[in-house]
């Protein structure tokens, strides 16, 4: 029945038009803002003052677009923009059901509604791992064109942390598809979904916490518990980028990390099936 | 709970509350046999599609019990063996109308060879290859006909399924649910249109507020016939009358008698009443329509 239920799910996302849209933009901005828009802007530098006030910016920003900073490159905006991609697949899985009603159908055929969310988050599973995949070959790609314009030796990060990083960057995204179904599952719907969504990883977290941490270190220990938090302290544990060397080291381990993002994702897997368990579908 | 061999559907007390104030469904107790075509009918908001709702697992009782197929509602043992179509028909709109009904095979672990002979039966293999956000009403209605026919159900459940139909649609609509019924297959089906479930259906039974008022064949339903006469002069025949079947038996409305008999003492009233010296001007057997009898028993005209 699991298998039936994964092969259903899978189908559906595979053949919806708007799922490979979204992968096709996160792909394009990737390539279009981190390698195309910074080399541009890193080879056409301002002169006087903004020269100046920029110092070594763009220099760091060019080599960090060499083949050898690709994992550190790729994961920098996994907790961030590329999050919000992967979040808005997630909504899109679930709240197109309520939208459409579906929701009923599925639960009308054998399998039973955890069967049914099980396959769900197979196939947001495979989906992220695509998505963690591209943005590495497509960033991999730009990296490699950029080295041959710029006429230098090409240095590639060994295959295991190419690994390392993909498994990273899919964990970071898993998490953040999973926040949209829950949010979607629980609200019954898209747009709430996606603005509580983009509301919390934009605002909420960072904001509660910029106020809280000030008042002590058992603030500090809590936000190390955050989801948000601990996506970018597993950004940070690849290294940072040249242009973001000042922030320091992070906070936590990647070990720590990556518990931390895997206890938010069965916790938020564990919502959403049980919301779909005991509701009414009406 | 004990199911007789015969019964498809069988609740127990069934009831649906939601919050405090509504009390969607009451003590509902079905019984629907193996090969009835079943028509659940009652005014809109009603309680039928939350019973049938109910029935498929979709919602949970608040209390009572249900055996659908076999099985609790919404267990694998009665969805394997049910097919249904709840309110209007919900598909995947980017999806064509075959990759739907193969998405759905995908569930029930179905081959796909399953789709081409329901979609034949429904008559929609030639919109098939269209995405179901292009389909009309009817094309909709009738590719959730096929959904719910994949499985090749012991129990096809089928909720308000002409909705929406202009009256050529619900014309073959009808034709194609009673075609469906014929045979071993057991059909449920609710709506508030009295000549749809006169024309289609085998039994049924009245819901009115949550509570199912009456249940029976349609015959049953409107109480058996009665004998309808107008006699003159009107005292002496009411006179005879009443010694022939009784007092109680006789009802008067605007100068004309209604016997609650059975039709075959009409010979004998006839006899009795021109022996007795009166004459005879009307003696027929009388009906009550299922809409006289609907209205009585939920208080509103329906939909037809």
């Amino acid at each position: 029945m699991i298998l039936n239920s994964i092969r259903a799910e899978w189908f559906k996302v595979a053949r919806r038009p708007s799922m490979w849209i979204t992968v096709a933009l996160l792909l394009a901005v990737s390539i279009g803002l981190e390698y195309v828009l910074v080399y541009v802007v890193a080879t056409h530098p301002p002169r006087g003052a903004a020269a100046a006030r920029l110092g070594n910016a763009l220099t760091n920003a060019r080599i960090d677009l060499y083949p050898a900073s690709l994992i550190k490159k790729t994961l920098a905006n996994m907790s961030g923009l590329y999050g919000i991609f992967a979040l808005i697949i997630g909504v899109l899985v679930q709240g197109s059901e309520y939208a459409w009603g579906t929701v009923k159908t599925s639960h009308l055929q054998l399998p039973g509604r955890i069967t049914i969310a099980f396959g769900s988050l197979v196939s947001l599973a495979v989906l992220g791992l695509l998505m963690a995949i591209g943005l590495f070959a497509i960033d991999g790609a730009a990296a490699y064109a950029v080295a041959l314009f710029d006429n230098v030796s090409v240095s590639w990060p060994s295959a295991t942390d190419l690994i390392k990083g993909v498994a990273a960057a899919w964990l970071i995204l898993y998490f953040f598809e999973l926040l949209g179904f829950t949010l979607a599952t629980v609200l019954k719907g898209s747009a709430v979904a996606i603005g509580v969504g983009l509301a919390y990883v934009l605002v909420i977290e960072n904001l509660v916490f910029t106020l809280l941490d000030n008042l002590g270190d058992t603030f500090t220990r809590i936000h190390e518990l955050f989801p948000i938090a601990n996506a970018g302290y597993l950004q940070q544990a690849f290294g940072a980028v040249r242009a973001a060397e000042a922030a320091g080291p992070p906070p936590v381990d990647a070990n720590h990390a990556v518990t931390a993002i895997a206890v938010w994702v069965i916790g938020l897997a564990v919502i959403a099936c049980g919301v779909l368990r005991v509701r009414d579908i009406t | 709970m004990a199911q007789a061999a015969s019964n498809l559907v069988e609740t127990r007390a069934l009831t649906k509350q939601y919050g405090a104030a509504v009390l969607a469904v009451q003590n509902l107790n079905l019984t629907i046999h193996e090969g009835d075509v079943y028509g659940l009918l009652g005014p809109n908001g009603a309680g039928k599609t939350t019973a049938l709702r109910m029935l498929t697992g979709l919602i949970r009782p608040t209390s009572g019990t249900a055996i659908v197929a076999g099985g609790p509602p919404g267990s694998h043992q009665s969805l394997a063996r049910v097919g249904a179509m709840i309110e209007t028909p919900a598909f995947w709109p980017y999806l064509s109308g075959r990759d739907n009904l193969r998405l759905l095979a995908r569930y029930c672990r179905l081959p796909d060879s399953r789709v081409p002979p329901v979609l034949t039966e429904v008559g929609m293999t030639e919109h098939a290859s269209r995405a179901f956000g292009t389909y009309s009403t009817g094309m909709k209605q009738r590719l959730g006909v096929a959904a719910a026919l994949l499985k090749d159900p012991a129990l096809l459940i089928l909720d308000e399924p002409t909705n929406g139909l202009d009256p050529q649609g619900m014309v073959e609509f009808r034709n194609l649910i009673r075609d469906l019924g014929r045979g071993s297959r057991t059909v449920l089906l609710s709506s508030h249109l009295l000549n749809e479930v006169e024309q289609i259906c085998t039994r049924i039974g009245v819901i009115r507020q949550g509570t199912l008022v009456a249940e029976g064949t349609i015959d049953e339903i409107r109480g058996g016939s009665h004998l309808v006469v107008r006699a003159t002069p009107f005292d002496e025949a009411k006179r005879i009358l009443e010694q022939a079947v009784g007092a109680d038996k006789i009802t008067v409305q605007d100068g004309t008698f209604s016997l609650s008999v059975d039709t075959s003492q009409a010979a004998a009233i006839a006899r009795d009443l021109v022996t007795g010296g009166v004459e005879l001007t009307e003696l027929r057997p009388g009906e009550r329509s299922l809409e006289d009898v609907f209205i009585e028993l939920t208080g509103t005209e329906s939909g037809s």
